[in-house]
């Protein structure tokens, strides 16, 4: 049967727009963590003023680079190359302007909602309810104009970066509803369905694939494209970026409770993380190695080209994060690690080096394509952000790992006596002052790369020819199934059939089969650990005196998770001497069972908070929120004066308590008059606080924080909980 | 007996162990198999795709990414 040859064109016009945004929203994210990276060493750039707190805009940080900048690179890229690759035109071009559109609103909504503190506090997926919907109905879209577009291709084989794009589209979905089942209590505050150790194994469930799925997958996806088209050359090995995407798809998803070491988190579901992560050094260096022997031949190319540089820069920090990765997975390594920088630091070499450079070495070799200039306006601009992001990335990142060990080490010392070394907490974070100026540095290096990068794409942008045409190409329309073009099987063995790795050809023409096997990989992975972390009863084992948190409590803890204090400080004791030594005795599974949502933190910048109940009287919170340096003079802790001028919003608190209530929490009497239970702990608090030389705060939100402060940790120690 | 009990006592963290063990052995043997280089001409052309991507007239204004200048 004779091939019709088709002509059609592509949809460059939205390309155009992810890319711009990628570029705006991407120096809009560094700036804010340029500020919290200032902030470190001078709290007072907080100005006093609620929404500049450390605590609400590192949030917005990690959601404008994760979600804003690489979120829209990974769009600019996967338009442009899923159209390419599938030689079709989008399947909408309406659903296309809906995600864009949709994309930003959902962007510009974070930018809103986090700096007012309206927030899940769970990492990378802090946004509420509301904005949580749009984000699952925008993903849809998505989906719809993405697999549309692979039923209307006109290419039989489906590339390898398409089934990166697959397992991304597959994989975020799964991952975002799931870690984000809540029930609403307000219009923009929501409960976990989860709880405690629960909640903190679905959070980083969810917290690693983020990496894995949206850091990760789509950016290999690009790899696969853009760089033989950078380089003019095919990828190195196909049935290498076989072995690769399986690998990767398949035990990604398990190593998530790698976050949770040495937690309340089953000693199971760690261990078993921890086997996953370093399963995945082969899949990664795989696929790291796949990308730079790509360039065999063509090294020559890379001194002249800057987008070639920047890719082989971004390859190679994709194989040094996900070497340090599955490291810092290691129990014993992990140890020493978590809560410290080093942590940052490695996810900030995946950010700025992997996903930063790739993004950046992406736009420009789009800008000229998508606004037929023949070149972008500078040469000159493009090798100097490459020189200004490499050395700002090694002065972040060597500055911050020297932190992170530094503080870690010093966590863990002993004198002679067989005491802590340091005990003050503030002495380990002084020591990183140094550390934290070069690191503001780097990141303003890595910044005004990214400015050069906006006025090349401008400059670049006015060249361009008044109207600009879609491009068009041609393709044979596809007739019938593509059966005849499978690798035949006679004459070959069952194990020559299966290493030839042609079996995989066929499934690669056939789009539904292949997402359904994505789907299934994904899922399996995640309910062989989901199921057990639910069902067996002896990995949260109850303890009868930790009872619910009262009215005020609840809203107190409230107020904790809004000003995003788990950015800073921990409640998880591990169970390590210079822990316990340090904070008191360490955290029980048990004692978060009403938790909701967990606040174990990833990062102490302050110390661990579990034990901090009962430690210090009222009046010393007063102090210390009022002024930090007034308790603890080198704290950069910036103050919260307004916790002593805003009033408890009393008529909040019974739906909070019944949304709680119908997630299972045993309240009993309370939950008919939440209110004045509330009001009557209020008044005992604030009479304390005036009988221990303070102010009359009656009524004022400290009292609810200092309520719930005053609780933590202290029910294992406490039979008597009466009154509550 | 229920789920939960069999599930309790399965001693879960000796499987990942030995799924290690288990994927160590299948990833060498799939990456052995990687290199030896059969159907050498259909994977040659899955890998040239991204440059054959149907555009009549796109290629010919940017062959080079950058301007020199």
């Amino acid at each position: 049967m004779e091939q019709r040859i088709e002509r059609f064109r592509y949809d460059d016009a939205v390309v155009r727009l992810f890319t711009g945004a990628t570029v705006i929203w991407g120096i809009v994210g560094m700036l804010v963590g340029v500020i919290i990276a200032f902030q470190l060493f001078m709290p007072q750039l907080s100005f006093n003023l609620p929404w500049l707190t450390f605590g609400r805009l590192r949030p917005l940080h990690t959601n404008a680079v994760i979600f804003a900048f690489a979120g829209n690179a990974i769009f600019a890229g996967m338009y442009y190359s899923t159209q390419r690759l599938l030689k079709a035109r989008m399947f909408s071009d309406l659903l296309s302007k809906i995600h864009f559109w949709g994309w930003q609103l959902i962007i510009v909504s974070a930018a809103i909602t986090l700096p007012l503190g309206i927030t899940q506090s769970k990492e990378y997926a802090e946004l509420e309810w509301p904005i949580d919907i749009a984000v699952a109905l925008i993903w849809v879209v998505f989906a719809i104009n993405f697999f549309g577009t692979m039923a209307k291709r006109r290419e039989r084989h489906l590339y390898v970066a398409i089934w990166f794009y697959i397992a991304t589209i597959i994989a975020i979905a799964i991952l975002y509803i799931f870690n984000n089942l809540a029930l609403p209590a307000l219009m923009f505050k929501s409960y976990s369905l989860y709880a405690g150790v629960q909640d903190a194994f679905m959070q980083w469930w969810y917290g690693h694939n983020a990496v894995a799925f949206f850091l990760t997958t789509p950016f290999l996806g690009l790899m696969y494209y853009f760089l033989p088209k950078a380089a003019d050359r095919p990828v190195y090995s196909y049935k290498l970026s076989i072995l690769h995407f399986w690998s990767l798809v398949f035990i990604y998803i398990w190593a998530g409770p790698h976050h949770l070491h040495y937690t309340a988190l089953p000693e199971w579901a760690s261990t078993l993380g921890m086997l996953f992560s370093l399963m995945l050094w082969m899949p990664s260096w795989g696929g790291m190695i796949n990308g730079l022997l790509t360039l065999r031949g063509r090294w020559d190319r890379v001194a002249a080209d800057p987008v070639l540089k920047f890719f082989v820069v971004a390859v190679t920090f994709y194989g040094m994060s996900t070497f340090e990765g599955p490291m810092l997975s290691i129990k014993s390594v992990n140890s020493l690690s978590h809560y410290t920088d080093w942590t940052i630091a490695h996810v900030h070499s995946g950010a700025l080096g992997w996903n930063g450079f790739l993004a950046f070495g992406m736009v420009y070799w789009l800008l000229p394509r998508l606004y037929k200039t023949g070149k972008v306006w500078s040469h000159k601009m493009m090798e100097l952000h490459f020189w200004l992001g490499t050395v700002g990335i090694l002065l972040y990142i060597v500055a911050i790992y020297s932190a992170g060990v530094t503080q870690g080490l010093m966590w863990r010392a002993f004198d002679a006596t067989g005491r802590l070394a340091y005990p003050d907490f503030v002495e380990t974070v002084m020591q990183l002052m140094p550390m934290y100026m070069v690191r503001a540095l780097g990141g303003i290096l890595y910044i005004t790369g990214a400015i050069l990068a906006g006025v090349n794409m401008i400059m670049t942008m006015r060249m361009a020819p008044a109207k600009l045409e879609d491009p068009e190409a041609e393709a044979p329309a596809l007739i019938g199934d593509g059966s005849e073009l499978d690798p035949p099987r006679e004459g070959r063995g069952a194990i020559a059939w299966t290493t030839s790795l042609a079996w995989h050809r066929i499934w690669e023409r056939k789009g539904v089969l292949f997402t359904v096997w994505v789907a299934i990989s994904v899922a399996t992975a995640s309910l062989f650990e989901i199921i057990p972390t639910f069902l067996i009863k002896s990995n949260v084992p109850t303890i009868a005196s930790v009872k619910p948190y009262t009215p005020l409590e609840n809203y107190g803890r409230d107020l904790y998770v809004a000003e995003g204090c788990y950015n800073c400080h921990s409640q998880m004791i591990r169970p390590m001497r210079h822990e316990t030594e340090r904070y008191g005795e360490y955290s029980k599974p048990g004692e978060f069972v009403y938790d909701r949502p967990f606040q174990w933190g990833s990062r102490r910048i302050g110390p661990d908070l579990h034990r901090i109940g009962g430690k210090y009287p009222h009046l010393w919170h007063v102090r210390h929120m009022e002024e930090p340096r007034s308790t603890t003079p080198q704290s950069i802790m910036p103050p919260y004066p307004w916790l002593a001028e805003n009033d408890i919003d009393y008529e909040t608190i019974q739906p909070r308590i019944d949304a709680l209530l119908m997630l299972g929490v045993p309240y009993g009497d309370v939950v008919n008059n939440a209110e004045q239970v509330a009001r009557d702990q209020a008044k005992q608090i604030a009479d304390e606080i005036v009988a221990q030389g303070g102010p009359d705060l009656a009524d004022k939100d400290i009292v609810a924080l200092i309520a719930y402060l005053q609780r933590l940790g202290t029910d294992i120690h406490s039979g008597d909980t009466a009154g509550r | 007996m229920r789920l939960s009990d069999i599930m309790g006592h399965a001693d879960l963290a000796t499987w990942a162990e030995r799924g290690l063990v288990i994927f160590l052995v299948v990833f060498g043997v799939v990456a052995l198999i990687t290199l030896f280089r059969r159907d050498r001409e259909a994977m040659d052309a899955a890998a040239a795709t991204p440059l054959q991507d149907g555009t009549l007239n796109e290629e010919q204004a940017t062959r080079q990414s950058g301007a020199r200048e």
